[in-house]
């Protein structure tokens, strides 16, 4: 068997995870293989030392910040969690709706002229309103004329048929 | 309590991947903000360990990809690693010393996602299918990248060595 071939199975036969079979091909094949006995060799003094590092303590200072964390988390989230509440969305809808209008008259070059349509406009109104306050007032002086002669009507009705004298 | 149970071992994991003391800090700070914003949505049925250190392992790959941390250099072994190990004293054999030294340097060689599932093996003591369920890969290739990791750092110490010996 290859050297190549022995290597994939080193770190299996390190961590005795090989079948019999496996396990005596690499034994054998590293009785006859100087270079690949060394670097088994070299492995072991691999693992050794990486399984001996050691743990490093935190140091004060970051462990005050990691403790300070949730407390300033849930200041954090009050406003954050604040705007995407369902409840607001048609509201924030309606102001988003609002502010687009007026960023879009407000930053508009043509803004004179949308403010003369705008006057126009609503004088156009007031004198619309002007002329239906005008009809709805001689529709009135109509409605009590149309009332006097009906009762003037009313008054000379004789139901009897009787002579007026 | 998370802290407490969690800090030193994220710290570490950190420190082992960076190489570098104030990075690992950086780092773990970041950890630690992504966990209490990622709470929610942790599910109570699986492991919270290995849930964790998924959430470790893909902050230190992202943050390495963008900021190419291999150009930079690690801190010297012995700067935090000796006060932190009694058993580093002048009894423990000078070899074994020289060895971890050489590994740690050497950590540097390997690509970020060979070293990481290093250090859950070799340095963590993580089993492979645990290792296989934080990487979220086959359990096939996570025992491949540890052949390879152990080969590379095996031939970086025996070049080391070699260089040692001309001298």
């Amino acid at each position: 068997m290859s050297c190549e071939t022995i290597e994939e199975l080193l770190s299996p036969y390190l961590d005795d995870e090989l079948s019999p079979e496996e396990k005596k091909t690499v034994e054998d094949h590293l009785e006859s293989c100087p270079s690949c006995s060394e670097l088994l060799s070299f492995m072991r003094d691999t693992r050794a030392s990486l399984a001996d590092f050691p743990e490093i303590e935190l140091s004060e200072s970051l462990l005050g910040r990691i403790h300070a964390f949730p407390s300033q988390r849930k200041k954090f989230r009050f406003s954050l969690d604040f705007f995407p509440r369902p409840s607001l969305q048609p509201l924030l809808a309606a102001a988003t709706i609002v502010m687009v209008m007026f960023s879009l008259y407000y930053f508009n070059p043509n803004k004179s002229s949308i403010n003369k349509t705008i006057n126009r406009q609503v004088n156009l109104g007031y004198s619309q309103m002007e002329k239906l306050y005008a009809k709805a007032e001689s529709f009135s002086d109509n409605l009590g004329a149309y009332k006097n002669n009906l009762l003037i009507s009313l008054k000379n009705i004789n139901p009897f048929g009787g002579n007026e004298d | 309590m998370l802290v407490n149970a969690y800090s030193k071992r994220i710290f570490n994991m950190a420190y082992q991947f960076t190489g570098t003391y104030q990075e690992a800090e950086d780092m773990t700070q970041e950890i630690f903000l992504k966990l209490y914003t990622s709470l929610t949505k942790y599910d109570f049925e699986k492991n919270f360990d290995a849930w964790l250190l998924t959430l470790t392992r893909n902050y230190l790959i992202d943050n390495y990809r963008k900021t190419k941390w291999e150009k930079k250099t690690r801190d010297d072994f012995n700067e935090h690693y000796l006060r932190a190990d009694l058993s580093f004293s002048p009894e423990a054999g000078i070899v074994a010393k020289e060895n971890r030294r050489f590994i740690w340097k050497g950590l540097n060689q390997l690509s970020s996602e060979v070293r990481m599932t290093v250090i859950l093996r070799d340095i963590q003591g993580k089993k492979y299918d645990e290792i296989a369920e934080i990487m979220d890969l086959p359990l096939g290739t996570i025992k491949s990248r540890v052949n390879r990791g152990r080969i590379q750092l095996a031939k970086i110490l025996r070049q080391e060595k070699e260089k040692k010996d001309v001298m």
